[in-house]
Parts: C-alpha cells; sequence; structure tokens
C-alpha cells in the first residue's frame, strides 16, 4: 500500500528542546495515533510536516510528493484540525466556510451541507459559539468537503466530554472506512484504544515506537506508562 | 489574488481600515497638518493588522492551499486597496481645493501645509514608510508590531515635520501654492517614485522573513 505521509529523519532543534531523527509513515484509511506527554514534541512535529515550523533536517512525503516544493498542492488534499486554538472565533461560520472554499476547486458544496446537517452545525453561529466538540467537527467539515484524504488533528479529543470523544472517534472510524488516513495526536490513550490501527510514540522529541497498535504487545498507557513512569518525592 | 484579497476584505479586515479613510477630509482644514490625515489611513489598516494577529489570521491563512509568500502579499494587496482608495478621493479633495476653493478664505494665509500636489506627493511617502517600516517590522514574527508601529510614528512625524518647515524655506514657497507649480510636480514624481520603492522593498523583505517564521 501507498503511503499517505512518509516522515524521515525530521529535526528541530529549540533552545530548550529538539525532534531528533522523528520518521513515521501512515497509509491510506489508517488511523494513527500519535502519542506522548505534553510537551513530548506533538504539536512541533504537526507543525513541521505542515510547513509551520521549518525543520532543520529530514524528509515529508505527503503522497509521495516532497513536502517543501510541493506545499500548496498538499495542502489541497489535506484538512488540518486543532481542537483549542482556532481561527476567526467571532466571524460567523458561514462567512468562514464561504471564503475558505474559494480557495479549493475540490470543494463539494453537497458534501459540506451534509456534514453540516449530520454534525448539528448552525452556520448561523460563530466558532466562539461552538463547544470544543462542535468547533473540532467544523474544522473536519471543511476539511472532508474539499475531499481532503488525510486529516491532520491535534488534540482533537482534549477538552471534549466523554459522549463527543466517542462520537468523534465513531467519525474517525467511518472516515476510514472511507479510505480517509487520520493522524491524530493526543496523550488520552483510551482513545487509541478503540480506533487506533497504528501508533506513533514520542518522547523528549524521539520516537520511541511506531508501528501497529497490536505491536505494541501490551495495552497503550502501559506501555506509555513503562517508558516514562519515574519516581516523584514532595 | 484575487480570491486571497476577497479573503483579506471579508474575513481579516477591520471595518476601521474603511472607516478611517474618512481622515482624509483633513485636506480640507486651514492652518493645519493635513498630511497626518495619511498617516490615520494607516492607522486603520495597522487595526487590520491587529483583528488578524487576534483571530490567528496568519495561521488560518498559512494553511490555506496557498504559498507561504502569497500570505504577504495579500496583507499587501489589502493595504494598497485601501490606500488606492485613500489616494483616489485626495486626488478629487486637492482638485476641488486647488480649482475651486484656491485662495479663497483662510486657504489664501494658510500657513500650514495647503493640498494640492506637493501634498499628494508627501502623502504617498508616508504610505510607503508604512508598507516599508510597519509591514514589513510586523512579518519579522508575524506577531509583535508594537515597535514597528513605534517606529512608523516617529518616522512619519518627521516627514510630517519637514514636509511643513519645507515650504517656508525662502524659494520653496511654491511647494505650499493652491496654484500649480513644477516644484509640486517634482515633489509628486518624488512620492510616487519612493511609494513604489518602499513598498517593493518592503514586500520583498516581508516574504524573506515571514518564510523564516516559526508560527
Amino acid at each position: 500500500m501507498t503511503a499517505v505521509l512518509e516522515v524521515n529523519g525530521l529535526c528541530k532543534a529549540y533552545p530548550s528542546f529538539k525532534l531528533d531523527n522523528v520518521g513515521f509513515s501512515i497509509e491510506a484509511g489508517h488511523i494513527m495515533g500519535f502519542i506522548g506527554r505534553n510537551g513530548a514534541g506533538k504539536t512541533t512535529t504537526l507543525k513541521c510536516l505542515l510547513d509551520l515550523a521549518h525543520p532543520s533536517a529530514g524528509d515529508v512525503r505527503f503522497f509521495g510528493l516532497d513536502a517543501r516544493t510541493n506545499q500548496t498542492q498538499i495542502k489541497q488534499r489535506i484538512g488540518y484540525v486543532v481542537s483549542t486554538a482556532g481561527y476567526h472565533q467571532r466571524k460567523r461560520i458561514q462567512l468562514i466556510s464561504e471564503v475558505t472554499k474559494t480557495f479549493y476547486p475540490t470543494w463539494d458544496e453537497d458534501a459540506y451541507r451534509h456534514y453540516l446537517d449530520v454534525f448539528g452545525l448552525d452556520e448561523g453561529k460563530s466558532p466562539r459559539e461552538l463547544s470544543e466538540g462542535m468547533k473540532v467537527k467544523y474544522s473536519i467539515a471543511l476539511a472532508l468537503s474539499h475531499r481532503a484524504e488525510l486529516l491532520i488533528l491535534d488534540e482533537p479529543t482534549s477538552g471534549l466530554d466523554p459522549i463527543s470523544r466517542d462520537e468523534l472517534l465513531m467519525i474517525f472510524e467511518q472516515l476510514a472506512e472511507k479510505g480517509v488516513a487520520i493522524l491524530f495526536s493526543t496523550h488520552i490513550t483510551s482513545d487509541l484504544d478503540k480506533c487506533a490501527h497504528d501508533v506513533t510514540y514520542i518522547k523528549e522529541g524521539k520516537i520511541i515506537y511506531t508501528g501497529t497498535r497490536e505491536g505494541l504487545g501490551m495495552p497503550i498507557e502501559d506501555y506509555m506508562l513503562e517508558h516514562e513512569r519515574r519516581e516523584i518525592h514532595v | 489574488m484575487s480570491k486571497l484579497l476577497a479573503k483579506e476584505m471579508r474575513l481579516s479586515a477591520s471595518k476601521l481600515s474603511y472607516i478611517f479613510i474618512v481622515f482624509t477630509l483633513m485636506a480640507f482644514i486651514p492652518q493645519y497638518p493635513i498630511l497626518v490625515g495619511a498617516f490615520f489611513v494607516c492607522f486603520g489598516i495597522f487595526h487590520s493588522f491587529q483583528t488578524a494577529r487576534e483571530s490567528n489570521d496568519i495561521v488560518y491563512s498559512s494553511l490555506l492551499p496557498i504559498a507561504k509568500r502569497d500570505v504577504v502579499r495579500g496583507k499587501f494587496a489589502f493595504t494598497l486597496v485601501i490606500q488606492g482608495i485613500a489616494f483616489a478621493v485626495s486626488i478629487v479633495f486637492v482638485a476641488i481645493r486647488m480649482l475651486v476653493a484656491g485662495d479663497a478664505g483662510p486657504y489664501g494665509f494658510n500657513a500650514m501645509m495647503n493640498a494640492n500636489l506637493a501634498y499628494l506627493g508627501y502623502m504617498l511617502i508616508i504610505f510607503g514608510l508604512f508598507n516599508l517600516v510597519f509591514i514589513a517590522g510586523f512579518f519579522k514574527t508575524a506577531y509583535k508590531f508594537g515597535g514597528a508601529f513605534v517606529i512608523y510614528i516617529v518616522i512619519t512625524t518627521i516627514v510630517v515635520s519637514l514636509a511643513e518647515v519645507l515650504h517656508h524655506i525662502p524659494g520653496l514657497e511654491a511647494l505650499n501654492s493652491n496654484a500649480y507649480g513644477p516644484l509640486q510636480l517634482i515633489a509628486l514624481i518624488a512620492g510616487i517614485v519612493l511609494f513604489a520603492v518602499m513598498t517593493f522593498a518592503g514586500l520583498k523583505l516581508s516574504e524573506k522573513r515571514f518564510e523564516r517564521v516559526d508560527l
């Protein structure tokens, strides 16, 4: 199977933190959980993939295309979803969508209407009037309406109530069945036990494991605790 | 570019950018440093940069399927539209001042700047400075803009003051005449050239700086 996203040797150095030789790949129709504790490098990695931050080294390929030289083409085919830091919080969804869709030749208005309906989104509202779960659903609706083949989600389930989380994971599973690849970062391991095919585990900027969920040989939380647990004396 | 401009105007802009064009009416105030009207037009555009920062517009734009430099070009296109409208209405106001009002009433013994061709040239210098000093300063980080705006205010104050002093220098009185004079045309041409150079330099510098920014 062709990899939708391939990352090799990704490095990025900050004064107090560095991504060190990060590598993983994800295939079409697969859900990959990108796990690690807070500050492990998950968001930095995702930003490097999307050219929001500049890696100092490494090779990133989406759909076989080099990310550095094909950003415009690649962004047509992917969707990026963040949970809390949304955009244009006070503008109406209708306006945001109207403006956004002009940038996507592949925009499918029927699909957009369908997802608004399925997710129960009211176009008359602004993002700030939506719950965290609804914000994520709106971002997903936007991404799917331009027929994104890969969704990259940064902590989409953080701050969501258990019912909303469950709904979102159900949506992921259904999208994966339709061939959409999903890469989502989280530190909530129970989310992954429910739906992830693959897991990439990052610790202090280094990849500890990347592969199938079953390949871990134990529940994800146990695996993480085995690597992260340390004695704390207060 | 039209999509980007529409995005800037419909989604990202502050209404104040449009409203502050009204300050070009200052061209009709006698005994007043009317060039500050051009500064206020830029102050209106500044509000759109502030709105863009607060609404996370730069990240939103960067995630759209466009090149990173197009994010910068969108901001410049919007700025040039506002400055263009302000300049176009100012041409009308200058025509009214020079051809209709002339030396009537207080305009006949105006110690401060009159609205004429030289005034239009100075306006363009103030616009060009905004594009070079403020916008290129903003794109150093795509977040911080206080320092760049303060520098712009200081330089603009110096330019306004120099422009007000210039026509008091013997031999340069024609710069402030309500009737056309070749000196005014030279000032206008100088303004056009400086505006073009500063805007182009501001665009290229902004593109270069923004390319290096980690969002």
